[in-house]
C-alpha cells in the first residue's frame, strides 16, 4: 500500500514543523484515520530529528555539570526529610485517628463484653429459677397424684359461707394446702397452718394471708421429713406466726 | 562514592574512570541505573550526549546562558523521570535530540515546554541508536554530508524550519520570497535529504 501522496509529501514538512497551522490541522485529521501515513510520519520525524546532528558542535561548559550535580544533590537532601515529613504529616494524624478508633472500639467491645457477661449471668439465674420451678412443679404433681397422699377437707363450724380448707400431705413429699371463705384477718394477725403429729406438739406448716375472697394457700412448707400426721389445723395468730398455736382454731381436719 | 563520576571528571580528566567503565553500557541499562539513583550512570549518559544536546540548544537559541539552562533542565528531567524511559518506544538519543530542539524552540518563542518533550511521551522518532560513539560520529558526518549536497537556499530553508521553528509562511516572510517558492524548495530539500539518509 502506497498511502496518500497528497498528504505524504507534506509529512516531512509537518515533521519539521514547517506547515502553517491550517495545513497542519488538515493533515492531523487525516492522520487520525490513516495508520499508513502515521507510520510514514514516524519515519519523517526520525529524519527531521537527525537534522539536530547538523548543529555546529559546541563544547559544554563545565559549570553546567556542576550545577546539575548541585541540583540533584539539593533535591536528594530536601527530598528525603521531605518525604519523611510528608509521610508523617499524613501518617501521624492517620495513626492518631486510628488509635482513637481502636480505643473507642475497645471501649465498645468491653461494654459489649460486660453486657454479654451480664446476660449470661442473667440467663444462668433464670435457668436456675426455671429448674427450681420445674422441680417444684414435678413435686407438686407427684404429691397430687401419689395414691398414698392424704386428701383432707377442713370445714368450719357454723360460719357462712363456710370456710373450707384442703390439705394434701405426704410425709416424704411434703404438703399442699388450699383454703377458701376464710374470714378477713384483723390487722396484726396472720393465719398459721399446723400439722398435728400422731405424737408430740403441733408443727408449724407455715403462715399465710388471704386474698379479698378469703382464699389462701401454703405450698410445700418446710417440714420435718417422715412425720405421721394425725390432724391439720389453721389458727389465727399474731403477725409473723408463733412456735405453738395460741389463737382460735379456724379450720381443723383429721388425717384419715 | 556515588559522586565519583562527576568529581573525577571535574578534577580535569576528559573522561572519568567511572564514566570510562560505563562507556560500553547501553542507554537502556544506564537509564535503569539512573532510575535507581545511580549518579555515575547519569554521568555516563551526560558524557555521551551533553555535547549534542548543548550544540542543538545553542544553535537554536544563540545564547549560551539559555542553552546551558536547557541542557541542565533536560538532564535534570532525565534524572527525575528515568523510570519512565521505555527503550521499546524509541532510543534515548532520539528523545534527547527531539527534546533539545523542542525545548530550545519553546524558550526561543517564549512558549511553555510542549508535553511531547516529556520522557514518557517519547515516540520512535529515531530508530537509530546513537549510544555507540562510532555510530554517533558516523551519523553526524552522514547528516552533514547530506546537507552539504543541498543548494545553499535549500539548506537555509531547512535550517530555518528546524532550528528556528519557522513555518514556510514565516520563512517566506523572513526571506522575502514567494510562499510557493519556499514550499517547493523545502520539499526538494527534504526529498534530497531522505535519499541521502536512506540509501
Amino acid at each position: 500500500m502506497n498511502g496518500h501522496p497528497q498528504f505524504e509529501e507534506d509529512l516531512d514538512l509537518y515533521a519539521l514543523g514547517a506547515l502553517d497551522s491550517e495545513e497542519a490541522r488538515e493533515l492531523e485529521s487525516h492522520l487520525e484515520a490513516c495508520p499508513v501515513c502515521t507510520q510514514k510520519l514516524e519515519e519523517a520525524r526520525g529524519r527531521a530529528a537527525l537534522l539536530a546532528l547538523a548543529a555546529p558542535p559546541q563544547e559544554v561548559p563545565r559549570r553546567v555539570k556542576d550545577r546539575l550535580l548541585k541540583q540533584i544533590a539539593g533535591r536528594r537532601a530536601e527530598q528525603r526529610p521531605a518525604q519523611r515529613a510528608v509521610f508523617w504529616q499524613w501518617a501521624a494524624p492517620a495513626l492518631a485517628a486510628l488509635s482513637l478508633v481502636l480505643a473507642v472500639w475497645a471501649v465498645a467491645l468491653k461494654t459489649e463484653n460486660n453486657e454479654l457477661y451480664r446476660q449470661v449471668r442473667e440467663l444462668e439465674g433464670k435457668q436456675q429459677t426455671m429448674r427450681a420451678e420445674l422441680t417444684r412443679a414435678r413435686t407438686v404433681l407427684e404429691l397430687l397424684t401419689a395414691p398414698d397422699t392424704a386428701k383432707v377437707t377442713l370445714v368450719a363450724g357454723e360460719a357462712h359461707p363456710a370456710p373450707q380448707g384442703k390439705v394434701f400431705y405426704h410425709p416424704q413429699k411434703g404438703l399442699l394446702f388450699y383454703a377458701a371463705n376464710l374470714p378477713v384477718l384483723p390487722s396484726g394477725k396472720t393465719y398459721q397452718l399446723w400439722l398435728v403429729p400422731t405424737q408430740g406438739n403441733p408443727i408449724s406448716a407455715g403462715i399465710f394471708q388471704t386474698d379479698p375472697h378469703g382464699n389462701g394457700e401454703v405450698l410445700l412448707p418446710q417440714l420435718p421429713v417422715g412425720v405421721a400426721a394425725k390432724a391439720f389445723a389453721v389458727t389465727m395468730e399474731p403477725a409473723g406466726g408463733v412456735p405453738q398455736p395460741t389463737g382460735p382454731k379456724v379450720l381443723v381436719g383429721l388425717s384419715t | 562514592m556515588i559522586r565519583e563520576g562527576f568529581e573525577m571528571e571535574n578534577s580535569g580528566t576528559l573522561q572519568s574512570r567511572s564514566a570510562n567503565s560505563r562507556a560500553h553500557d547501553g542507554d537502556a541499562a544506564l537509564m535503569r541505573r539512573i532510575a535507581s539513583g545511580d549518579e555515575t550512570a547519569l554521568a555516563a549518559v551526560y558524557h555521551r550526549y551533553a555535547k549534542l544536546v548543548y550544540s542543538v540548544a545553542l544553535r537554536v537559541l544563540r545564547n549560551a546562558d539559555v542553552a546551558e539552562e536547557v541542557l541542565q533542565d533536560i538532564f535534570y528531567q532525565l534524572w527525575r523521570s528515568a523510570s519512565a524511559f521505555n527503550p521499546s518506544r524509541g532510543s534515548l538519543s532520539g528523545w534527547l535530540l527531539v527534546c533539545a530542539r523542542n525545548r530550545a524552540i519553546s524558550r526561543l518563542r517564549g512558549r511553555a515546554v510542549e508535553p511531547t518533550s516529556e520522557l514518557r511521551e517519547q515516540t520512535a522518532v529515531l530508530r537509530m541508536n546513537l549510544e555507540d560513539d562510532l555510530t554517533r560520529a558516523q551519523q553526524i558526518s552522514r547528516v552533514r554530508a547530506a546537507l552539504e549536497k543541498l543548494q545553499p537556499a535549500q539548506r537555509q530553508a531547512l535550517e530555518l524550519a528546524y532550528f528556528e521553528g519557522l513555518t514556510h509562511t514565516e520563512i517566506a516572510r523572513q526571506t522575502g520570497e514567494p510562499l510557493g517558492t519556499v514550499k517547493t524548495r523545502l520539499r526538494a530539500a527534504v526529498e534530497l535529504l531522505k535519499r541521502a539518509l536512506n540509501p
